[in-house]
């Protein structure tokens, strides 16, 4: 057996550990609180995973070349290094791999583009959003409730949405005056707001919690401070809250 | 006054370079001085655009901190993306390139030397109207962000001639990039010295070629744009309200279609520094020219199929188009990688300054690049669009590759142009210095962006994961300035007690490096024959000449 | 090279009509395969893509085009800057008030006559 077959089988347990570890690293993202977020999070590891080798191998050209070929003290400041100008199948090969690739991570990345997009016929909540300098109303149609930014300023408490888990609740959402969007990081989603259109889509929370929402395109003097929150609950709870909200403001 | 420019004859006698008076530079056509003006004028600008980046960092360094009120802070990122993209990066690319490209293909000066000179002029008149439209009116500075995006743009939520003085600016300063691009073309097509086919031109003047072919072809439609926003703005127009039955959309459209090939424009003729200063220190001629070409091309054609990857949260273009388009342009990007890295396998390699500035980019731009694939995804770009991942990942392009490449062409150039060498050793301070500090500021904010931070935000609540990585990026930003400190203290102290440079101090490839430092008038005494695209090589090693 | 562009834009034009039907994109795509036609059609014109030239001939020697004059370029010219302030004056005049506008045009158009008379000198 080869000495390279030799230590490729030993090299193949590590490897696939190294590999095991890589594949439930969060690369920093947060991991989406959504199964459309869920998602996009994979997307995000496959990529980054992806990446690893291409700047391993490009950051190992370079470090190998900047110390195996520098030029020794001791050596002509003229002396030549080896004079080829090219190499046709390296350079097919390095045009081809990358094609590959980049075939491979677009195909990975309209596959989830269609599930993220997708927008079920029968939503179990549906949301209201409108978008203002500088704030937001979210409004629940047919439920009578309705819940409006206080005016900005230094972070004030923003909104808060109320969603029921594991149930797909549809976002409608415009803007009133200029474009602003609608970020939740947590649900790794954002969607601009562009004032005369209304953009729909969908969100499934799978966890429980409150999630920090903010404003992602500027949109004048307190774009920063249009924050708000989502609150996921269980259904139960929900149900109970959209209740007590309803009678709280027929009361107002 | 007028002269006649002839090819040149046999090796006439030197005369000593005379010193330029004040308005002898400011109305010389000479390309030489041109392309000094532009330089110097866009580095100029560089520093303006870093004090504003400064004020914005302290800003952002602790939450609490309130050191500039919210208009001013959205007045300075506005200014600061405008003053960095279209006031330096690409003038400089411009400088450069009227400097370079005669003498690299062997010409007396470039086609049109008073369109040349023109297009300074309109370039610095719009400098000036661009900071002016900054602090124009109190409180009506432009403060729209520097893609100005519609209604935010439009009179009703811009009130003041902020925004109005802004489009004016860029509008010269797409007339100046119009000029630039047609004397690009006219001199690289018809004033080549006798032997140097296309396929011998240093890939920096084919680099340049690529970028005034875009710049012709990406600026129309956005002057387009921003004439329709002002007469939206002043003369009733409702292109883009919707309140008239217009579409905000339709700018970024329109906005976008040069946008994006404005990147390129602003990274190609950078691309072409580093592919100039690689193979000298190295000692070896450019690994796969021809693909590198074509690779060049292929950038250009496809940066402008990309533009509505921009545009991927908006919801109203096919994000499957744009993202398998912006997929495509990391594999001719990924061929020039590797022609440096092949360009440098087996070489001898020095690590003079602009080497180290040249490696400096290659460790900084391939993050960029890799982060750009990322961005290319457009689930993946539904969570990071308009955060703080897609700054860092523009300033690791722009910054940690153009600009490394611009430091890289000042050290390996400014010999050439003034006769004077710059200091070594205060250029390894500067490169360190500037590659710590660039990494601290931005590696920083991959994370702030995953973790939710946006885009234009002034301030931040605290505790919530944004506070460490705003202030370790504010320390980066402190230690770049020291960088600039010791680069300015550089060029002061080389300028003042000079080490000449002479011809040629590098062992460089291209034609430059065959006249004197700074050249003659009408640049070549005597042209050596033209053999390969390393005609100064050629002439050194003659036994080796193809 | 520029046929090669302008077939790209043509045929990314098309392929983005067909997958978008996005009316702006698809006319800045069309628009982006003609400009390089211009360029084209003037090279091929004037004959610069059939006659060979010194500079397209690899084994040209250089004192081969030693002394031919290569045109007459003016060495320095104030109307540049004359120009611009003319362009900046007839800008400002449209934020700031059209009683400024004569003046931009006039100093404008001194700029190009002076230019104009510049050349023939």
């Amino acid at each position: 057996m080869t000495r390279a077959l030799r230590s490729g089988r030993r090299a193949t347990p590590a490897g696939l550990a190294l590999l095991g570890t890589a594949c439930s690293a969060s690369f920093g993202m947060p991991r989406g609180a959504t199964e459309q977020g869920a998602d996009i999070f994979r997307l995000w590891q496959i990529f980054f995973i992806a990446a690893i080798p291409v700047a391993g191998v490009v950051y190992g050209l370079i470090f190998w070349s900047v110390i195996r070929y520098r030029r020794r003290r001791s050596e002509d400041p003229d002396a030549l290094g080896s004079q080829f100008r090219g190499n046709h199948r390296l350079e097919l090969v390095y045009m081809g791999i990358p094609i590959l690739i980049v075939i491979g991570l677009f195909a990975a990345s309209a596959t989830v583009e269609v599930r993220v997009d997708r927008v079920s016929a029968d939503p179990d909540v549906v949301v209201n959003v409108e978008a203002y300098r500088w704030g937001w109303r979210f409004t629940y149609p047919g439920r009578g409730v309705t819940i409006v930014s206080p005016p900005s300023g230094e972070f004030v408490a923003g909104p808060q949405m109320v969603l029921p888990i594991g149930q797909t609740t549809r976002i409608v959402l415009t803007a009133n005056d200029v474009i602003h969007a609608f970020w939740v990081p947590d649900f790794l989603y954002k969607h601009d707001a562009i004032p005369g259109r209304t953009f729909v889509f969908d969100l499934t929370p799978t966890r429980a919690g409150t999630f920090y929402g903010e404003c992602a395109e500027f949109c004048g003097l307190n774009h920063a401070y249009m924050t708000f929150s989502v609150r996921v609950v269980q259904p139960t709870e929900f149900t109970l809250w959209l209740a007590q909200m309803r009678a709280g403001q027929a009361a107002a | 006054m007028s002269v006649t420019l002839e090819r040149p004859v046999a090796a006439q006698p030197e005369e000593p370079p005379h010193r330029m008076g004040p308005v002898e530079r400011l109305t010389s056509t000479d390309h030489k001085n041109v392309g000094i003006l532009y330089c110097v004028t866009a580095f100029g600008f560089f520093l303006v655009g870093g004090a504003l980046a400064g004020l914005m960092r302290v800003e952002l360094a602790e939450p609490a901190r309130q050191v500039v009120s919210t208009q001013a802070y959205n007045t300075m990122f506005t200014i600061h993306g405008t003053v960095m993209i279209f006031l330096f990066v690409a003038p400089f690319g411009i400088g450069l390139a009227n400097y370079l490209i005669p003498l690299q293909i062997g010409a007396p000066d470039m086609a049109f030397p008073r369109l040349n000179l023109t297009s300074y002029w309109f370039f610095a008149g719009a400098g000036l109207l661009i900071l002016l439209s900054g602090v124009a009116s109190a409180g009506g500075g432009a403060a729209m962000g520097w893609y100005a995006y519609t209604p935010l743009s439009e009179l009703r939520y811009s009130p003041g001639v902020g925004v109005d003085l802004w489009i004016l600016g860029i509008v010269l300063v797409a007339i100046s990039n119009v000029m630039g691009g047609v004397n690009i073309l006219a001199t690289v097509f018809l004033m080549r010295a006798p032997g140097m086919t296309m396929w011998r031109l240093p890939i920096f003047t084919w680099n340049m070629v690529v970028t005034a072919i875009l710049g012709l072809v990406a600026f129309p439609p956005a002057v387009a744009a921003f004439a329709l926003l002002f007469i939206d703005r002043r003369l009733g127009g409702h292109a883009f309200d919707p309140l008239g039955g217009g579409d905000p959309a339709l700018y970024q459209h329109l906005f976008w279609f040069l946008g994006h090939p404005e990147v390129y424009i602003l990274i190609l003729p950078f691309f072409g520094i580093i592919t100039e200063v690689i193979p000298v220190f190295s000692r070896k001629p450019l690994f796969g020219y021809l693909g590198l070409v074509l690779a060049t091309m292929a950038i250009g054609a496809l940066s402008m199929g990309v533009w509505a990857h921009h545009m991927f949260t908006t919801g109203v273009v096919s994000n499957p188009f744009f993202s398998a388009m912006s997929l495509l342009i990391a594999v001719p990007t990924g061929v020039k990688f590797f022609a440096w890295t092949g360009t440098m396998w087996k070489g001898k390699i020095s690590f003079t300054v602009p080497m180290l500035f040249a490696l400096g980019f290659l460790l900084n731009f391939l993050i960029g690049g890799v982060t750009g694939v990322m961005l290319a995804s457009a689930p993946i770009d539904f969570h990071m669009n308009d955060s703080y991942f897609v700054v860092a990942h523009f300033h690791y392009t722009i910054m940690g590759g153009s600009v490394f490449a611009i430091f890289a062409g000042i050290y390996f150039w400014f010999p050439k142009m003034t006769g004077a060498m710059l200091r070594e050793r205060l250029g390894r301070v500067v490169a360190v210095l500037l590659f710590v500090g660039f990494n601290l500021t931005f590696w920083p904010q991959f994370v702030l962006g995953l973790r939710g931070f946006p885009r234009r935000y002034v301030s931040y609540p605290p505790n919530i994961g944004f506070d460490t990585p705003n202030l370790v990026s504010t320390i980066g930003y402190a230690v770049m300035f020291s960088a600039m400190v010791v680069f300015l203290a550089d060029v002061a102290v080389s300028l003042r007690r000079r080490v000449p440079a002479g011809d040629d101090p590098w062992g460089g490839n291209s034609l430059e490096w065959v006249t004197s430092s700074p050249p003659p008038e009408h640049n070549f005494d005597a042209l050596p024959p033209i053999r390969s695209e390393r005609p100064a090589f050629d002439l050194r090693h003659p036994e080796l000449a193809p | 090279m520029m046929l090669a562009l302008s077939a790209f834009g043509a045929i990314s034009g098309t392929i983005y009509w067909f997958v978008t039907f996005e009316p702006a994109g698809t006319l800045l795509l069309w628009s982006f395969s003609l400009m390089p036609l211009i360029v084209a059609g003037y090279l091929v014109l004037h004959g610069a893509v059939r006659t060979r030239t010194l500079e397209d001939d690899p084994d040209a020697r250089p004192d081969r085009a030693a002394g031919q004059e290569l045109g007459t370029f003016p060495a320095a010219s104030t109307w540049p800057v004359v120009l611009v302030l003319g362009s900046i004056t007839v800008g400002a005049s449209l934020v700031y008030g059209l009683l400024l506008l004569p003046v931009g045009l006039g100093v404008t158009a001194l700029a190009v006559l002076g230019l104009m008379r510049e050349s023939r000198s």
